[in-house]
């Protein structure tokens, strides 16, 4: 009887399985890496109606967050101011920053028609997720923990994978992220020299009392 | 008559000889190649004119079950009748009775392979593929039953991005592992199986394609005995892991009931209950598809009716303890005083809406199957069959009790309600049934249905009494012996059948003689055989023999004569072989018990970091370090793991897949799969030398032998 398959065959077919353990194992690194939130949310970066410049803003002139995202430390949601806020100083009747730039027509016409700009939204949990603003930032979670550092982006950028598992760490072991309530919307907010970040933030947790919740329901009531 | 002190009359004057001649399990003169052709024709000639039309009906109601699951997934579970109080029902109960369909299988070739129950040969490979395919429809449920079924790989403990993982105290996890530990082991058990039997089908192949496919399939297995030494270590592994499976299948998924506290399923008698059910309606489901392919395939002479006789009294002997386990229950609850224990009995048994569906269970489960103390009603199969079917109807409706009664009725009078399925609920139950047996037609159709090379182990013509026959030529009669193939073949010493089954086995004709001549080569042996792409250097020399004692012979006295690469190649294992070409035990086991120990630590790592540490999670008030709830886990995963190191121990060890041999090229050799059996001594042998060795063996008795070009 003659044989079935020719010698070469058995290497062919070694190759083949060490091949296909290869192929099986680059699947699964690279789902791992580019199929986790942490690959496909960071870096979001949505090109907005009006070019408004966190960096200018927030970093360069110092305002504070809570100027324009008034509600955060009284609201569960932060709030994206309307274009009266804006009007505060881009208003040409008024102070008349830059009051008559092109870039800022969507504000105006917002401003006179009452509809409002239509932002795009960066950063979206999902519904089934109960987040609360105020509760984070009063006790002691600065923005610059979840947003990353919205003071030196042109363009908001989404920073951070906002998944399940990163809220974790942080309810895990919260002295890591935490600081004095003052310094909350500083994002430029460095200890004091000699001490680390986790050692303020131990002595926060302790005055504060914060106790971030591990159950299902903290998160999903 | 003198008293023979080897017969009962010695002692009782019964007529008996003592032992009775043992009537064999295969009957008739079936031999090597007679059984090869036998199984195999079944796989290779066209299929039967029945079979396009079965296969029409099942994979008809296979398309049914499709369209409700489609409707289930893309609707949502609302379309089925399940609701609340009664919120699970039909897919729960399906679910477990497929589990337990699953059970007779592995309980076959592992339980009974450990006890040494050798007529499971002639099932094993036919009811485990039925518990591969009725834990396939078993899986469905839990897969669509949880309505977004696209997340139930929530239910497999990966890494992701959420960070969670599963409870390991929730009898619904190890119902996951338990299931899909089953589901591989079996799986693995079965291909191991085969292996043999797919070597038999490639060398008889006649067609390109089914040589490329069963070549491919069966690793190249060729009947070595340096691999069947590996092969039956493996073998004895595997059983020795799949008997506490089997136990522990149904035990788990009996937690998933036990452990709630609803009246009517928080009962401590649950797992062995749901055990011994298993089998019985695993046992029946085995006979209901067994008697129709064995009359259809002509296998009476395999599949005896002794075998479906023990069957029978495996299905009296369960379902007899079903049957106390039923009483038992409705008992303690009367006796316990727990009132609503004792509601839900009541209703159950006398006076609720599903009392009817109840006496239906009692009766097909407990009185219907007692006449199998009947002699004839366990050996007449179309009775049995008839027997059967109302055993798996009383095994569905068992459950159906259990989960849907117990529901309809908790404890508050105020939440009490009704299940009624809808069309949905019916035509997934009958999709299943449409998969099952269209599983079941491929099956037969495609793979063979019974373990050839098991069987060819077991046949008369290679049991030691024929060690014997060497005797009866030197003029000393061999005992009265049921082995004895003349006029006196299973025959009392006066003259008579000693039991009807001793009359009916011989009717069959009497056994077959182990060959004494080398079946003739078709085309002429060279004396050199050259190999294409060969080095022109001898691989070795190789004889064919005609029959295991000769080859065993024939190796002992080579070995004797200082060679050492030798090599046997036999269509089934050979007791004794493996000294006879001078090796030893298989290590195998030691791969075995790294696996077990690897597994073992792994669940127990895995269940420690994740719930006492990583995330501690408190369940039922207990410590977070509790390791009690993690046993059914530590288990399974021991089990797993071990079966995979014993595969790839077993197809490392053997050096398979080996997909081209010099030997391939000898014009017999294919019959090393089929009845032949060859020797080989091969070029890396100190002493080899082509010319000394090929006379060497040919002083041996050995036939066709030639020299093989490496």
């Amino acid at each position: 009887m003659p044989a079935i398959f020719s010698r070469s065959l058995e290497g062919h077919a070694r190759q083949a399985g060490v091949g296909l353990a290869v192929a099986v194992a680059l699947v699964v690194t690279g789902w791992y890496y580019y199929a986790m939130p942490s690959y496909t949310r960071v870096g979001y970066t949505p090109e907005q109606p009006v070019p408004f410049s966190h960096e200018l803003h927030a970093g360069n002139l110092g305002m504070d967050c809570a100027y324009c995202h008034q509600s955060v430390f009284e609201s569960p949601h932060a709030s994206v101011p309307s274009s009266q806020t804006c009007m505060n100083c881009h208003n040409p009747k008024k102070a008349n920053v830059k009051g008559n730039s092109p870039l800022l027509a969507p504000v105006r016409t917002s401003f006179d028609t009452g509809r409002p700009v239509e932002w795009k939204k960066v950063h979206k949990l999902p519904e089934y997720s109960y987040f609360n603003h105020a509760v984070h930032v009063n006790k002691g979670v600065s923005c610059v923990s979840c947003h990353g550092q919205v003071n030196e982006m042109v363009v908001v950028r989404h920073d951070k994978p906002l998944t399940m598992g990163w809220c974790l760490q942080c309810h895990a072991d919260p002295h890591t992220h935490l600081r004095d309530v003052k310094d909350v919307t500083n994002l430029k907010w460095k200890p004091e020299s000699g001490k680390t970040v986790s050692e303020v933030g131990a002595a926060i947790q302790k005055d504060l009392k914060v106790a971030p919740p591990m159950n299902c329901q903290g998160c999903h009531r | 008559m003198a008293a023979d002190p080897r017969t009962h009359e010695a002692h009782t004057g019964s007529k008996f000889p003592d032992p009775l001649p043992r009537i064999p399990l295969v009957w008739g003169p079936a031999d090597y190649d007679s059984v090869s052709a036998q199984i195999s024709e079944i796989t290779e000639k066209p299929q039967p004119y029945w079979w396009w039309p079965a296969l029409l009906i099942t994979s008809s109601l296979l398309c049914g079950g499709v369209l409700a699951a489609t409707y289930l997934i893309s609707t949502g579970v609302g379309v089925w009748g399940s609701n609340v109080p009664v919120a699970w029902a039909f897919d729960i109960t399906n679910f477990v009775f497929w589990i337990g369909i699953g059970h007779a299988g592995t309980l076959i070739s592992a339980i009974l392979f450990l006890f040494r129950q050798k007529w499971r040969t002639s099932i094993n490979r036919f009811s485990e593929a039925m518990t591969l395919f009725a834990v396939i429809c078993a899986f469905i449920y839990p897969g669509i039953h949880v309505g977004r079924f696209w997340y139930v790989w929530f239910s497999i403990p990966l890494p992701n991005a959420n960070h969670i993982w599963q409870n390991f105290r929730s009898p619904l996890l190890w119902d996951f592992f338990a299931i899909s530990t089953y589901f591989t082991i079996s799986l693995i058990f079965w291909y191991i199986g085969l292996l043999p039997d797919l070597g038999t089908l490639r060398d008889r192949a006649k067609s390109r394609t089914r040589q490329m496919i069963f070549g491919f399939l069966s690793l190249g297995w060729r009947g070595s005995t340096r691999h069947w030494r590996h092969y039956e270590v493996a073998y004895l592994m595997l059983a020795g892991l799949s008997t506490p499976l089997v136990l522990s299948v149904h035990s788990v998924v009996s937690f998933d009931f036990a452990t709630s506290l609803i009246p009517g399923w928080h009962t401590t008698i649950f797992p062995p209950y749901f055990v011994a059910g298993a089998i019985f309606g695993g046992f029946a489901m085995v006979l209901q598809c067994m008697i129709p392919a064995r009359a259809a395939y002509k296998l009476e002479n395999v599949v005896t009716i002794k075998h479906i006789d023990v069957m029978c009294k495996f299905i009296l002997a369960t379902g007899t303890l079903v049957g106390y386990a039923y009483c038992m229950e409705l008992f303690i609850a009367w006796f316990s005083g727990n009132p609503y224990e004792w509601q839900t009995f009541k209703n159950r048994a006398f006076d609720g809406d599903y009392t009817w569906a109840y006496w239906v269970m009692m009766t097909c489960n407990l009185f219907i199957p007692q006449v199998f103390w009947i002699r004839w009603c366990r050996q007449t199969p179309w009775f049995v069959l008839i027997i059967v079917t109302f055993v798996n109807v009383g095994m569905w409706y068992e459950r159906f009790v259990i989960i849907v009664q117990s529901l309809h009725h908790d404890f508050l009078p105020g939440s009490w309600g009704q299940f009624h399925p809808t069309w949905v609920d019916w035509l997934q139950m009958i999709g299943d049934f449409g998969l099952f047996f269209t599983f079941t037609l491929l099956f037969i159709r495609l793979l063979p249905m019974v373990a050839i090379a098991e069987v060819k182990g077991v046949l008369p013509m290679a049991n030691p009494p024929y060690s014997h026959l060497d005797e009866e030529a030197a003029g000393h009669p061999i005992p009265p012996s049921e082995f004895h193939p003349d006029e006196s073949y299973l025959k009392g010493e006066d003259g008579e059948y000693p039991t009807p089954d001793h009359a009916l086995a011989a009717s069959y004709g009497l056994p077959s003689r182990p060959a004494t001549e080398v079946k003739p080569s078709p085309e002429p042996v060279p004396a050199f055989i050259p190999n294409p792409g060969g080095t022109g250097k001898p691989w070795g020399v190789v004889a064919e023999f005609a029959n295991g004692s000769d080859l065993l012979e024939a190796a002992k006295r080579a070995l004797a004569a200082g060679y050492k690469h030798l090599d046997a190649w036999t269509p089934f294992y050979i007791h004794g072989m493996k000294e006879a070409i001078g090796r030893t035990r298989s290590r195998l086991p030691l791969f075995t018990l790294a696996g077990a120990l690897t597994g073992l630590a792994t669940a127990a790592s895995l269940q420690f970091y994740l719930m006492a540490y990583y995330y501690p999670t408190i369940v039922g008030g207990k410590e977070y370090r509790s390791w009690e709830a993690f046993v059914p886990v530590l288990f399974e995963m021991t089990v797993l793991f071990a079966g995979f190191f014993t595969l790839f121990a077993l197809i490392g060890l053997c050096g398979l897949p080996k997909f081209f041999h010099p030997l391939d090229s000898h014009p017999t050799f294919g019959r090393a799969t089929q009845g032949g059996f060859f020797l080989t001594i091969e070029a890396a042998d100190a002493k080899f030398n082509p010319d000394e060795t090929r006379a060497f063996l040919e002083s041996l008795g050995g036939k066709h032998v030639a020299v093989v070009e490496a």
